[in-house]
C-alpha cells in the first residue's frame, strides 16, 4: 500500500509541476496586441512565387512580396504598386513601366529596372524550369525585357495580350524577388523569401507555423502590427476551436456547417463572393446533348436559385453569368435560360430524351463545397420531374478528371477558380482546345473570334462589351448551366480591426491590428 | 550478445529490401501520375512529358527502383516533387516532433498502464479492478481521432486550460539544439518553453497513448496475477516481507518481462501510427505529412518515410530484445550460453 501511495505522490507532483510550468508559460507570453495569428488548413508548398501554385503559399507570399501592379481592395481592378505608372504602345505590343523610386528589398538591395528584368527573364522560355507552374501563363507572351534606365522597364510581347497586365498583379510568378537572394539560394527562395513587402520572413517551422515581422524599411505605410504568424491547423473543427478559444485571431477554409458555432462564440464570419464559377457542362459532342435545343430544355428544367439556396445554405450566389460580379466585363444584363418546367418537359418529350449519362466528383471543391455528388443528385431530382432519368457515375477527383478528358458523358459538373481577375481567364475556357479545360468541347467560330478580339482589345468599355457578347453567345447556345459563385468564408475575432479577405482568396495583413 | 546484435542487424537487410519493394510498387500502381499535381492546372501535355522525363518516371521500373535503392545507400533519398526540398531534410525536420509525441505518449501509457494493471491485479475482483479494466476497455475501443476531438472540446474549447493543438507557441520556442522541444528547453534553461511544450504535449500524448495504456494495463494485470500466484511470492509473504516490497521487488520485477515487450512494440506502432493524432492536433510530425504526400503522389517522400519508419521499428524491436535480457537475466542470446 505504501508503494501505491508513493507512486501516486510522484504522479501528483509531476502533474503539479506540469501545471505550474504551463501557467508560467501562459503568463509569460508576449503582448498579444503585437501579433496577428492567422490559421490556415495546409502548409504552403513554398515561398518562392515562381515555384508555387497553391492558395496556402499565396496567402503568405502577398505579405512578403509585391508585384509591379496590384488589385484594388474589393475587386480585381488594377492599381499601381512597384510600378507607379505604365503605358501601352498603340500596337499593343510594348509596355513601358515607370518604377517607384527608393524601394529596397528586405535584404537591403535596391529594387530597380535590373531587378525586374532579372525576375522576368528568370521565368521566360529557355530559362524557366519545368516546375515553374505559372511562368508560361504569366510571361508566355514576353519576347524581350529591357532596363531603359534605373527606373524604366520596357517589356515587348509577341502578340497583343491585354490579360498580361492582370497577370502582373497575380501572387504567382509576378511578385518581385530579390535577385541577390535568388543568386545566394541557387535560384530557389522557397525557404528564404526576400521581397519588398510590408512584412519580412523570420522562420518557417514546417507543418507548424510561419513567422513574419514588420519590414521597418517598407516604402509605403508601415504594417500596423509588429508580428504575423501563419499557423497550420489541418483539421477544420480544431481550427474553429482554436479561433473560439482565442488561440488564433483569424481562420479560413471553413464551411457553412460551422458558421453558427463561430458566431455564437462572438466571432465574425466574413463572406465575400469568390473569384470562381461552379457550373454544369453539356458535352456538345454527345449524341443527346449535341443538340442546342436539348441542352436548352434540360437547363429549363432546373430551378437554379432554389437549388443554390438549398444546397449551399446562402453561402453561394446563384450565377447568371460565368464572370463573378467584380471582374471587369461582368454584365448584369445577361440572364440564364429561365426555369420553365412545362416548356422543358414538352421539348424533351419531342426530342425523345428519356435518359442522360451524368458523371460527377465525390469530393468538395472550392467552388462547390457541397460536393459534386450532392449537386448531381439535386439536378437528378429536377430532371426526374420532366421525365428524364439521370444515370449518375461518381468518381474521386483524380479519376474524374480523366473521365472528363475522355468525354464519355452527356453532362458533367466542373468549376473554375480564376487566376488573374481578367475576364479572358474565365471566358477562354470555352475556346480552349484542351478538353480537360473546355469540358463541353464547345467549338463555335463566332465565340473564337470574340475571344481573339477580347484578348487584343485595350482595357475599357469596348473590351467589356466583347465579354458581354461572349456571355450571351454561351447563353444562346446553352453550353453550360452556370450554377453558383461560391463565397469565401473566413472568420475573425472581435479584437481584430481592419479585417478583409480579398476576392482572390488572399489575406493582406499589413492594415490589420488588434485592440488587445 | 554482440553476435546476436550483429545477426539481428544483418536480418535488417532482407526486411528492408521487402519493405522497399512493397512501397515502391504500391506507389507506382495505386497513385495517380504526380506530374499534373506538381505542374498545376495550366500544365500542357508537353510540359507533363518533359517533367516525367526530367524526374526519371519514364525510365523502366527496375531502373527507377535501382536508383531508389542507390539513393538509400548514398544517403540521397531524392527531392520532394512538390516542394523541391531534399527528402532527407523534409523528414528530419519533422521526425523529432513525431518521436517526441510518441515518447510522451508511451511514458503516459506505461506509467498509468502499469499503475492501473498492478492495482487491478492486487485488488482483484474489487471495484478498483472493475474500474481499471473498464477504463482499459474504453481505451482499446475508442477511435483516436474521436478521443482527440473530445479532448480538444473539453480541455480547450470548454475549460480553456490547454491549447487545442500544434507543438508550441511559435514565439516561445526554444533555441534549436536537438529538434526535441522539451529537451531543447531543458538544455537551454528556457522555463517558459518547457511549460509551453508540456501544455501542448498533454492532449495529443494522452489521445495517442490511450490505446497503448489500455493494452499495457491489461497485460500488467494478467502478468501480475500469474506472478502473484507463484510459490516464491507465498514464500516471501511467509517470510514476513512487507506487501509493498512483495509487489514491487518480487511480483512486478518478474511480471515486467512481457510488459517491456508490449511497451516496445507499442512504441514502434505509435511512431508509425500517429497519423490521426497528428492531424487532429496539428502536430507537425511525419505521420500527417506522409498522408499529404501520398495524396500528392510525392513518391520520393513516401518511399523515404516508409523506409525510415521501417528501420526505426526494427531497431526498436532489437533494443526491446536487449532490454528483455537485462530485465530477465535467465535469457541469454549466445548459443554456447544457452
Amino acid at each position: 500500500m505504501n508503494t501505491v501511495k508513493k507512486v501516486l505522490a510522484v504522479v501528483l507532483a509531476a502533474a503539479l509541476l506540469c501545471l505550474t510550468l504551463t501557467a508560467c508559460a501562459q503568463g509569460a507570453s508576449n503582448d498579444p496586441k503585437d501579433t496577428l495569428i492567422f490559421a490556415q488548413g495546409a502548409d504552403p508548398r513554398g515561398l518562392d512565387p515562381a515555384l508555387v501554385d497553391d492558395g496556402e503559399s499565396s496567402k503568405v507570399i502577398v505579405n512578403i512580396y509585391e508585384g509591379l501592379i496590384k488589385y484594388a481592395k474589393d475587386s480585381t481592378k488594377l492599381e499601381p504598386c512597384l510600378a507607379e505608372s505604365w503605358t501601352v504602345s498603340d500596337d499593343g505590343l510594348t509596355y513601358t513601366f515607370k518604377l517607384r523610386q527608393g524601394v529596397k528589398f528586405q535584404d537591403g538591395t535596391d529594387f530597380n529596372a535590373d531587378a525586374v528584368k532579372f525576375n522576368i527573364e528568370r521565368q521566360m522560355k529557355g530559362n524557366a524550369t519545368e516546375d515553374m507552374p505559372y511562368a508560361d501563363f504569366v510571361y508566355g507572351y514576353v519576347t524581350k525585357v529591357e532596363a531603359k534606365d534605373a527606373n524604366t522597364v520596357v517589356i515587348t510581347l509577341k502578340d497583343k495580350c491585354t490579360p498580361f497586365l492582370y497577370n502582373l498583379a497575380m501572387s504567382m510568378a509576378a511578385p518581385m524577388v530579390s535577385p541577390e537572394a535568388l543568386k545566394k539560394n541557387n535560384n530557389n527562395v522557397n525557404e528564404a523569401p526576400v521581397g519588398t513587402g510590408p512584412y519580412k520572413f523570420v522562420r518557417w517551422d514546417k507543418e507548424q507555423s510561419i513567422v513574419l515581422t514588420r519590414n521597418d524599411n517598407y516604402w509605403g505605410e508601415k504594417a500596423k502590427t509588429k508580428n504575423v504568424i501563419f499557423r497550420i491547423i489541418k483539421d477544420n473543427s480544431a481550427r474553429v476551436v482554436a479561433l473560439n478559444n482565442g488561440e488564433v485571431d483569424m481562420i479560413d477554409g471553413i464551411d457553412a456547417t460551422v458558421v453558427d458555432e463561430i458566431t455564437k462564440a462572438g466571432n465574425t464570419v466574413d463572406q465575400p463572393d469568390g473569384m470562381n464559377i461552379n457550373y454544369m457542362a453539356y458535352n456538345t459532342q454527345s449524341s443527346i446533348c449535341g443538340k442546342p435545343e436539348v441542352r436548352k430544355a434540360l437547363s429549363q428544367a432546373i430551378n437554379v436559385p432554389e437549388l443554390v439556396k438549398s444546397l449551399y445554405q446562402g453561402y453561394a450566389t446563384p450565377a447568371d453569368t460565368i464572370l463573378p460580379s467584380f471582374v471587369p466585363g461582368f454584365s448584369k444584363d445577361i440572364k440564364q435560360v429561365a426555369y420553365d418546367e412545362a416548356a422543358s418537359k414538352a421539348a424533351l418529350a419531342q426530342a425523345g430524351v428519356t435518359t442522360v449519362h451524368v458523371i460527377t466528383y465525390s469530393n468538395p471543391r472550392p467552388y462547390n463545397p457541397a460536393t459534386g455528388k450532392a449537386l448531381a443528385e439535386a439536378v437528378q431530382g429536377y430532371l426526374s420531374k420532366v421525365g428524364v432519368t439521370c444515370n449518375i457515375e461518381v468518381f474521386d477527383w483524380t479519376t474524374y478528371k480523366q473521365k472528363v478528358k475522355a468525354g464519355d458523358f452527356d453532362i458533367c459538373f466542373y468549376g473554375w477558380t480564376g487566376d488573374n481577375g481578367d475576364p479572358d481567364n474565365f471566358m477562354s475556357l470555352l475556346s480552349d482546345k484542351d478538353p480537360s479545360m473546355n469540358v463541353s468541347r464547345y467549338d463555335n467560330a463566332a465565340y473564337l473570334d470574340l475571344i481573339a478580339k477580347g484578348k487584343a482589345a485595350a482595357e475599357g468599355a469596348d473590351r467589356d462589351a466583347i465579354y458581354a457578347q461572349l456571355e450571351q453567345n454561351q447563353v444562346d447556345n446553352s453550353v453550360w448551366l452556370p450554377i453558383s459563385h461560391s463565397k469565401l468564408l473566413s472568420a475573425y475575432r472581435p479584437v481584430v480591426q481592419g479585417y478583409y479577405y480579398h476576392v482572390t482568396g488572399n489575406i493582406f495583413l499589413s492594415g490589420m491590428s488588434k485592440t488587445k | 550478445m554482440l553476435k546476436y546484435i550483429i545477426k539481428r542487424l544483418l536480418m535488417l537487410i532482407p526486411v528492408l529490401i521487402g519493405v522497399s519493394i512493397i512501397v515502391f510498387v504500391i506507389m507506382r500502381v495505386f497513385s495517380p501520375d504526380p506530374a499534373p499535381i506538381v505542374l498545376g492546372q495550366h500544365a500542357t501535355q508537353d510540359k507533363i512529358d518533359a517533367w516525367r522525363v526530367a524526374n526519371g518516371l519514364n525510365d523502366p521500373l527496375y531502373i527507377q527502383y535501382l536508383n531508389f535503392i542507390k539513393g538509400i545507400f548514398t544517403g540521397d533519398l531524392g527531392t520532394s516533387y512538390y516542394t523541391k526540398t531534399p527528402v532527407l531534410k523534409e523528414i528530419l525536420s519533422r521526425f523529432p516532433a513525431t518521436i517526441e509525441l510518441a515518447i510522451a505518449a508511451i511514458i503516459l501509457a506505461s506509467v498509468f498502464g502499469i499503475i492501473i494493471g498492478t492495482i487491478s491485479a492486487v485488488k482483484k475482483n474489487t471495484i478498483f479492478d472493475s474500474a481499471g479494466m473498464v477504463t482499459a476497455l474504453i481505451g482499446v475501443s475508442m477511435p483516436i481521432f474521436w478521443l482527440g476531438i473530445i479532448l480538444i472540446i473539453i480541455f480547450s474549447g470548454t475549460l480553456h486550460i490547454l491549447p487545442s493543438g500544434s507543438r508550441g507557441d511559435p514565439l516561445m520556442q526554444p533555441m534549436k539544439v536537438t529538434g526535441f522541444f522539451l529537451l531543447d528547453g531543458i538544455l537551454t534553461g528556457n522555463i517558459q518553453s518547457i511549460g509551453d511544450t508540456l501544455a501542448h504535449l498533454i492532449l495529443p500524448a494522452s489521445a495517442l497513448g490511450m490505446y497503448s495504456m489500455a493494452i499495457i494495463a491489461r497485460m500488467t494485470r494478467s502478468s501480475m496475477l500469474e506472478t502473484l500466484g507463484q510459490d516464491y511470492i507465498r514464500t516471501a509473504r511467509a517470510k514476513g516481507v512487507s506487501e509493498g516490497k512483495v509487489i514491487r521487488k518480487h511480483a512486478l520485477r518478474n511480471g515486467l518481462i512481457p510488459i517491456v515487450t508490449v511497451i516496445g512494440l507499442q512504441l514502434g506502432s505509435l511512431l508509425g501510427g500517429a497519423v490521426l493524432t497528428e492531424t487532429v492536433f496539428s502536430w507537425p510530425g511525419i505521420g500527417s505529412y506522409t498522408v499529404d504526400c501520398i495524396l500528392k503522389s510525392d513518391f520520393p517522400v513516401v518511399q523515404g518515410v516508409v523506409m525510415l519508419v521501417a528501420i526505426t521499428f526494427v531497431l526498436i524491436n532489437l533494443v526491446v530484445d536487449i532490454i528483455y535480457a537485462m530485465v530477465d537475466p535467465r535469457i541469454k542470446y549466445s548459443k554456447k550460453e544457452a
